[in-house]
Formats: C-alpha cells, sequence, structure tokens
C-alpha cells in the first residue's frame, strides 16, 4: 500500500516538475487592450516569428492602467497592447510609460504617435451610435443620427455605453462629447442621457452585443466593434455617425516603465507596428483602419475622411482623464 | 484521552521528531496560508496607503452610497433566498423520508449537482431560457421586456443552486427523528396535520435552522451568479472584486471583505455552536424503526410532483448549457454551429491545460493534507491543537472573494512574493478544499479503535509506517472521497482564483466568466460543457484509481473495523 500511494505521489510531483520545466528564448508578459481573439492570433503569430514566449492578460484600458500604477515598483508586464491613447497619455504623465521610438514608427503618421515616444498608434476607430433596427421598427423610431436622438423619451431605459472609469471605449465618447459641445454642456447632455440609460458596462464593446441580442435598442460604442458584432450574425445592427461629429480613439502600443525582458518588449512593439502584424486584425473579424501607411486597411472600416470627425485632440484628452471621469462619477451618482 | 501537562507533553514530542516536524509543518502552512493573509486584510481595511491608521474606509461604506447598497443588496438576497431554499429543501426531505413515491434516487442525485457543477451553469441556463432572446420569456410568453438580470434573476439562479445544501442537512435530520413519537401523537388521536405541527416540525427545528444558515454563508460567498446576472444588483462579493481588481482600491475592497468575513463568521459561529449543538435527535437506545410511509392520498400525489417538477426543471437547466453551446446566437440565429467550441479550441486550450494541470497537483496535496490534520487532531494530543482544529475549521466559512482579496494582499512583495506563481493558486485551491476532508478524516478516524496503531506501534513500525501502513488504508473511504471533492472543488474553482490568476496562469472558470461578461453566451457554454466533460472523465478515472489501489485491503478493513462507509463530503 504504501509504495502504491508513494508511488502515485511520485507520479503527481513529475507531472509538476514537468510542466515547470520549459525554457524558452525570452519572455515577455503583455497587458493587452485588442479583443481577445485578435490578442491571441497576434501573439501567437509572434512567438512563431521570434521565439519569445508571450503571456498576457486581456483587460479594460482603465484596468490596465490601474494595474500598472498598482504593480509600478514591481512591474510584471512590460508592454501594453492596444485600447485608446487617451489613457496611454495619462499613463505618460504619472510616468508609468518608457519612452521608445521604433525604427518602424517612421511607417506610422506624425498625427498617430506620441512626439516623444511614449506610445505608438496602431489603428484608428471612430466613435458611433448603434442601433437594433427591429426594435427601432417595434418602437417606431428613425434611426438614431444625431447626439440629441438619444434624449427621446422612448429611449428610456433602452440606451448603453461603458462606464468610462474602466472603458477606453466609454472615456473616448466622453472626451468626444465635451470637445464637441464644451463641458459644461457635454456634462448637461450627460445627465439627461443618464436617465435613459440602462446600464453602464465594464467593457467598451458589450454595449454593442446587448443591443445585437435585443436587450437594449441602442449602443455608444466604436464602429469597428459593431461591424465585428454585424459579421457574428447580429443582422440587426445599423451603425450610424452622429450627425454633429464624433470623436475617435488611436489604438496604441507602448513600453511599461521598468518593466522586465525590455528587449523582448522593444521586438515586440517593432513587430507591432510592421504591416503584417497590423493587417492580423481583419483576419479574425477585427475591422480598425490601419496606422501603417504600407498596411491595407480592411475595406470594411470606416475612413476617417469620409464620415464628420472632430479635430479630436488625444493629448488633452489623456491629461483631463482623470477629473472628467471624476466629475461624470459625481453626475452619474 | 486525558490531559498531559505541557512539559511532559514536550519531552514526548522531542522523542518523535517526525511527528514534531509534521506539526510544525502543518501548523506553519495554516499560519501563512489562513492566518497570516486574514490578518493583511485586517490591517490593510484599517490602514491608509502612506500607513497611518484610519476607519475612513469603513466610514465610506457605512455612510452609504454604492458599497453600502452593496452589502444590504447581499443581506436581501442571502435572506430570501434562504427561506426558499429551505423551504423547498424541506418538501424534498420530508418527501423522501415520510412518503413512498417512486424515484427516490433521482431527488437524491439532484443534491449532488451543485456540488461538481461549475458556478456559472445555472446561471447560463437562467439567460437562455428568460433573458431578451430567452426561450420561455420570449417564444413562449412573447415577453418583449423580460429582465432576468438583477434580484429576481439572482433568486431563482440561488434557490436552484444552494437548495441541495438545505436538503443534505434536512434529509439527514428527517431521517434520524425516530418514529416512536409521531405513531405516539396519532395513537393518542390527533390528525397527520397536527402530529407534523406539534411533532415533526419541532423536532426538525435545529435542522431547519442549520440548512437556514448554511445556505445563508454560501449565498453570501456566491460570486459568479451575480457576476452573471446580477445586473444592476451589486452584492458585496462583486464588488470587493471590482474594487480590488477593476479599480485597485485595495482599501475599499478590504474593508469590505472585512464585513463581509464578520457576518459570515458570526452566522457560521451560531450555527456551528449554537444551533449545531441543539440536537432534539430523538434517542431511543434502538436502532430507529422503519417509518410506515404514507401511501395514499392528496398530499402523496402533491409532494410526488412538486419534487419532480422541481427535479426537472434542475436537470433542464444542466441540459441547456450543453445545447446552448451547439446554437449560433441563441434566439436570434437558432442554427447548429460548432464555432463555439472551435473558439475555445483555438483559443482557450491553455486556460484548460492549466486548469487541469494545477487541479492535479492540489488534489493530493488537499487529500494528504486533510488526513494528516484530521489524524494529529482525533490522535495526538500537543500544544496548540484547540487552535490547530479551529483555524482549520473555521476556514471552511472564509468567502472566496475574501480569501483572494487577502491573498494579494499578503503575497505580493518578498519574502512571499507568490503573486503570478502557480504556488498561489495551487494554495488556495488546497485551503478551500482542505476543511472538506479533514471533517470526513475525523468523521472516519473517531470509529477506528486506536489499538490497531498501537498494536503497529509496538511491533517496532516507525510513526510514518503507521500513518501510511495502518491509518491510511482504514480510512481510505475517507481519503478518496477527499481527494476527488479536492479535485472537483479545484477544477471549478473561482471566488478566490480569479484574484490570483496572471498573465501566466489562466482558468476555465476565468475565461467562462470573461466571455459572460462580454456576453458571448455560446462561447462560455462551449467553456461550461467541456468543464463539465473533463470532470466527469477524470472522475471516473479517479473512481477506476481506487479500485485498482483500494482493493487488496478492503476485506482486512470490513473485518477489523466498522467500516465508515459512505462518507460524504457534500455538506458544508
Amino acid at each position: 500500500m504504501k509504495k502504491r500511494v508513494l508511488g502515485l505521489f511520485a507520479l503527481f510531483f513529475a507531472l509538476l516538475l514537468v510542466s515547470c520545466g520549459r525554457e524558452d528564448k525570452g519572455e515577455l508578459t503583455v497587458y493587452v487592450g485588442l479583443y481577445e481573439d485578435h490578442a491571441i492570433r497576434a501573439i501567437e503569430t509572434f512567438e512563431k516569428e521570434t521565439g519569445i514566449k508571450v503571456s498576457h492578460v486581456r483587460m479594460s484600458n482603465g484596468e490596465i492602467l490601474a494595474r500598472i500604477r498598482a504593480e509600478q515598483n514591481a512591474p510584471k508586464a512590460s508592454v501594453w497592447y492596444g485600447g485608446p491613447s487617451d489613457t496611454f497619455v495619462q499613463a505618460k504623465y504619472e510616468g508609468l510609460l518608457k519612452s521608445y521610438t521604433s525604427p518602424n514608427s517612421s511607417f506610422i503618421p506624425d498625427i498617430y504617435k506620441d512626439p516623444e515616444g511614449y506610445w505608438t498608434g496602431i489603428y484608428v476607430g471612430s466613435i458611433a451610435l448603434v442601433s437594433n433596427r427591429s426594435w427601432l421598427q417595434d418602437v417606431g423610431l428613425d434611426i438614431p443620427n444625431s447626439w440629441e436622438d438619444l434624449l427621446k423619451p422612448e429611449y428610456k431605459g433602452m440606451v448603453s455605453m461603458a462606464d468610462p472609469r474602466s472603458s477606453g471605449t466609454a472615456y473616448t465618447i466622453l472626451a468626444t462629447l465635451v470637445q464637441l459641445m464644451g463641458e459644461e454642456e457635454a456634462f448637461d447632455y450627460l445627465e439627461k442621457l443618464n436617465e435613459n440609460v440602462r446600464s453602464y458596462t465594464t467593457s467598451g464593446s458589450v454595449p454593442g452585443r446587448s443591443v445585437g441580442m435585443g436587450e437594449t435598442g441602442v449602443a455608444i460604442m466604436f464602429a469597428h466593434d459593431a461591424l465585428k458584432f454585424f459579421k457574428e450574425g447580429f443582422r440587426d445592427l445599423v451603425i450610424t455617425i452622429p450627425k454633429e461629429g464624433t470623436g475617435y480613439e488611436i489604438g496604441a502600443v507602448a513600453m511599461i516603465s521598468n518593466g522586465p525582458d525590455l528587449e523582448a518588449a522593444k521586438t515586440f512593439i517593432d513587430w507591432s507596428l510592421t504591416k503584417q502584424a497590423q493587417e492580423i486584425g481583419k483576419h479574425t473579424g477585427n475591422f480598425q483602419l490601419l496606422t501603417n501607411e504600407t498596411a491595407i486597411s480592411p475595406e470594411e472600416a470606416f475612413y476617417l475622411t469620409e464620415i464628420n470627425v472632430i479635430d479630436y485632440d488625444h493629448n488633452w484628452a489623456g491629461l483631463n482623464r482623470a477629473i472628467l471621469i471624476e466629475r461624470w462619477v459625481e453626475m452619474v451618482k | 484521552m486525558g490531559r498531559v501537562k505541557p512539559i511532559q507533553e514536550l519531552k514526548r514530542l522531542a522523542r518523535e521528531p517526525l511527528l514534531l516536524t509534521c506539526i510544525i509543518l502543518v501548523m506553519a502552512s495554516l499560519f501563512v496560508f489562513i492566518v497570516y493573509p486574514l490578518f493583511q486584510i485586517g490591517r490593510t481595511s484599517f490602514f491608509s496607503v502612506d500607513g497611518s491608521f484610519s476607519v475612513a474606509a469603513y466610514k465610506r461604506i457605512l455612510s452609504g452610497g454604492n458599497l453600502l447598497t452593496a452589502l444590504t443588496n447581499s443581506l436581501v438576497l442571502a435572506f430570501i433566498v434562504s427561506i426558499l431554499s429551505t423551504i423547498i429543501a424541506y418538501i424534498f426531505a420530508y418527501t423522501i423520508a415520510y412518503i413512498n413515491v417512486p424515484l427516490k434516487k433521482l431527488f437524491n442525485g439532484i443534491a449532488i449537482l451543485p456540488v461538481i457543477s461549475p458556478p456559472f451553469v445555472i446561471a447560463l441556463s437562467a439567460i437562455l431560457l428568460f433573458g431578451r432572446q430567452g426561450f420561455i420569456s420570449n417564444h413562449l410568453l412573447g415577453l418583449q421586456n423580460a429582465n432576468i438580470y438583477g434580484l429576481n434573476g439572482l433568486i431563482l439562479v440561488q434557490t436552484l443552486t444552494y437548495f441541495p445544501i438545505a436538503f443534505l442537512v434536512l434529509a439527514g435530520l428527517l431521517r434520524s427523528i425516530s418514529p416512536a413519537l409521531e405513531e405516539a401523537s396519532e395513537n393518542l388521536g390527533a390528525s397527520k396535520l397536527k402530529t407534523f405541527i406539534s411533532v415533526t416540525l419541532p423536532l426538525s427545528t435545529p435542522g431547519i435552522a442549520n440548512a437556514y444558515l448554511l445556505v445563508f454563508i454560501q449565498s453570501l460567498a456566491d460570486f459568479g451568479n451575480p457576476m452573471t446576472i446580477g445586473g444592476n444588483y451589486t452584492t458585496v462579493a462583486r464588488e470587493i472584486y471590482l474594487q480590488a481588481v477593476g479599480s485597485y482600491d485595495m482599501q475599499a475592497g478590504a474593508s469590505l471583505a472585512m464585513l463581509l468575513l464578520t457576518i459570515t463568521m458570526v452566522v457560521y459561529a451560531i450555527q456551528k455552536f449554537w444551533v449545531g449543538k441543539r440536537s432534539y435527535v430523538t434517542v431511543t437506545g434502538k436502532p430507529t424503526s422503519g417509518r410506515k410511509l404514507i401511501d395514499s392520498g392528496w398530499l402523496k400525489h402533491m409532494m410526488f410532483g412538486i419534487c419532480f417538477s422541481l427535479s426537472v426543471t434542475v436537470i433542464l437547466f444542466y441540459i441547456l448549457v450543453p445545447i446552448g453551446s451547439f446554437i449560433q446566437l441563441w434566439g436570434i440565429n437558432n442554427s447548429f454551429t460548432l464555432d463555439h467550441y472551435k473558439y475555445v479550441f483555438n483559443l482557450g486550450q491553455k486556460a484548460i491545460v492549466d486548469t487541469f494541470t494545477l487541479s492535479l497537483i492540489a488534489t493530493p496535496i488537499a487529500g494528504l493534507l486533510g488526513m494528516i490534520i484530521a489524524f494529529l487532531i482525533v490522535r495526538k494530543n500537543f500544544i496548540g491543537k484547540k487552535t490547530m482544529e479551529l483555524v482549520s475549521m473555521l476556514s471552511i466559512a472564509i468567502p472566496g472573494t475574501v480569501l483572494g482579496i487577502a491573498y494579494i494582499l499578503s503575497f505580493n512583495k518578498a519574502p512571499l512574493a507568490l503573486t503570478g506563481t502557480a504556488v498561489i493558486i495551487i494554495a488556495a485551491f488546497v485551503v478551500r478544499a482542505v476543511p472538506v476532508g479533514i471533517r470526513s478524516g475525523i468523521a472516519s478516524l473517531q470509529q477506528i479503535d486506536p489499538s490497531i496503531e498501537e498494536a503497529s506501534t509496538n511491533l517496532g513500525a516507525n510513526q510514518s509506517q503507521t500513518f501510511f501502513g495502518i491509518v491510511l488504508p482504514l480510512i481510505k473511504p475517507a481519503f478518496f472521497s477527499g481527494l476527488v471533492y479536492s479535485f472537483v472543488k479545484s477544477m471549478t474553482a473561482m471566488s478566490a482564483v480569479i484574484f490570483l490568476i496572471s498573465a501566466r496562469y489562466n482558468l476555465i472558470t476565468a475565461s467562462i466568466l470573461s466571455q459572460v461578461e462580454s456576453g458571448r453566451i455560446g462561447v462560455a457554454s462551449a467553456y461550461c460543457t467541456i468543464l463539465i466533460i473533463i470532470m466527469i472523465i477524470s472522475l471516473l478515472i479517479l473512481n477506476g484509481m481506487l479500485r485498482l489501489f483500494g482493493g487488496e485491503y478492503d476485506k482486512k478493513t470490513k473485518k477489523t473495523t466498522n467500516n465508515p462507509a459512505g462518507q460524504k463530503p457534500l455538506s458544508m
């Protein structure tokens, strides 16, 4: 008996050793703001091309910022991959990022990157109104095409968006409205909108699914996220750009200050700016505009030149992120 | 066992170095993985970031706002769910003990489901049935505005999840009530109803209280259901997670955790030391004679009807998830698809492998540790034994989210920088699973005469030979049920480990949660289905191994002892 029991345990511990014993060319930990399918496919490709082993966690952008801040004395991750640059700007001014100008950033136009190299844009996406066609028909409403439309009483409890504390998408919406209308008017608007909002979700893309499912009537979110849902089978989704004008995000990549694996982090960022890396998105159903001038954006993408975008100041948005979110929290309560 | 003076005790221990090492190791691990983390929560909740003492965080919670709402919401929910669960469980238990109905095996089997089920199954099914595109709400009733997310949904889901726990308590109690008193009552002319109200019901009050409190604790600590179906109805376990992981507000998280822990501990203490001690179980000195079961009348039909329809409902809830995993988009595009499984196998492999490996490592550790602690508590005398017993048993009442936040607070810096490693996840698995092993180990050992171990020692065997050669084989059923329980609990663990997963290790339950959060019910269902299949296969293999390893001394065991067969590790 004893021998058998010992044998059993020996087996378990052998398993333990085997599972711990793998070693690779280098290691890298990445915090990811991209869609999970996009992230995993991108990381697999990177691992194959470089032999560097990548661990990743997917979080919403505000969560990534909170985590990097909490870990600043002993950072666990070296790269922050994806999500609106506003949050990156705030992290830059908090000293959480490390400047790195990749040789490949020459392919990225200046408007899509930080002049000091703290973050570099990898994709662009704009905010849109996303509604459910059959719900609109049931209620007898036209497709909403302006911010003002969402304040109609018919939308009560049927509007959904994310919580700007956790979601980069939602903060882009908040910053867009403030830049479009001015701070006071924007908060007036948001207060009225709050009456119609059913719930504020953690992640920025979830509202699109709830509109697709018919749980809510209209979502404010990124157009490319809605497109992804449409392709997945939510054929009732209608995407419109508000006629007053809309804001856009620059999805970014950055190096985390004092992170481990500096060289691997550089390799990763260099790679993420390449044409090949950026084009992975469209093969996994992600339809952002790409920033690399040689990369071919998905044909479904919303080109900024074709829609009414405001002159969105990402640096301003990042600098004011903490203040605006605090005011928003006060207002929503 | 007589009291021995401390000095003599020490001398005796010094003669048994192996025992001494064992005690020290167990004590040290209990301290590091249970006492110290809880102490850290308390400390974090009382000291602000700059190191000064403040009760600001508690003030913030108790002065109102969403944190207080979360606390009161949880209490309201637990209050309602415990009442409903206890009533349903009583109906089940009464039917099985008092009425002659078919399908008793089925009704009993329902009680096992929540123990082995991943935390999301019932909530996911509730969404499939009652959500906006739900089968019942939308297609059968044609409701346009059904809202399962919130208090109502939580009550439904938690009641279905937790009534079996109450059932286990009540079934055992009703079985042990001697029919003699009830027969006496009826012989004296009381009607069946009168007998029930004045004899059976009073005799079962301690069990009812017990069941109520156990469900209350479970409901308070529940994390998976509120995350899935809570909607805007925030609860405390979920709020701890959002504060700690979402916004990294450790002080707020820790204070909430302290409040939750205090409430749970008080409820647990009431259950354990007050209600638990009151037993009206009738001692007659004779084995309980068979009860004459109610065999006809409207009562039989009604009770059978209730139990049957509830069982069918529970089973339906479990079947829906596998079905949902093959549907393209539930309610919108109901065509068959394998896409969700493709997604899981393409992108979720790592989580599956990690969960399986880590559970496999935690299982023998938890199983063996449980038996060693049980052995020390029942058979040995040493300083601190009472403490060891108390700490190891109380740990069962620590809510998972509390343990999770305690671990990130305790193990993020040297000398115990364990966050991000496998060790911390395994430790959480073990701590969550071991109390049940200890309990069944103690129950087993108490029925075994220590003279067999003494004989072994007298014949010259050392402590370790005696433990592995005599004790472990004797309490084999408890040991193996401890192993099975540990494995099942680790595979389905979420509330504690959700705090501990890192870039390096991911778990199936965490993947399910993130799919649920992003609304991909199909993929979440596919993950759940795979998890259930892995568990069933593993349990079958484990069972086979037990046969293989257990066969040779089975007969011996039965001859020498009252074999403590059928130890059920299920009750809390």
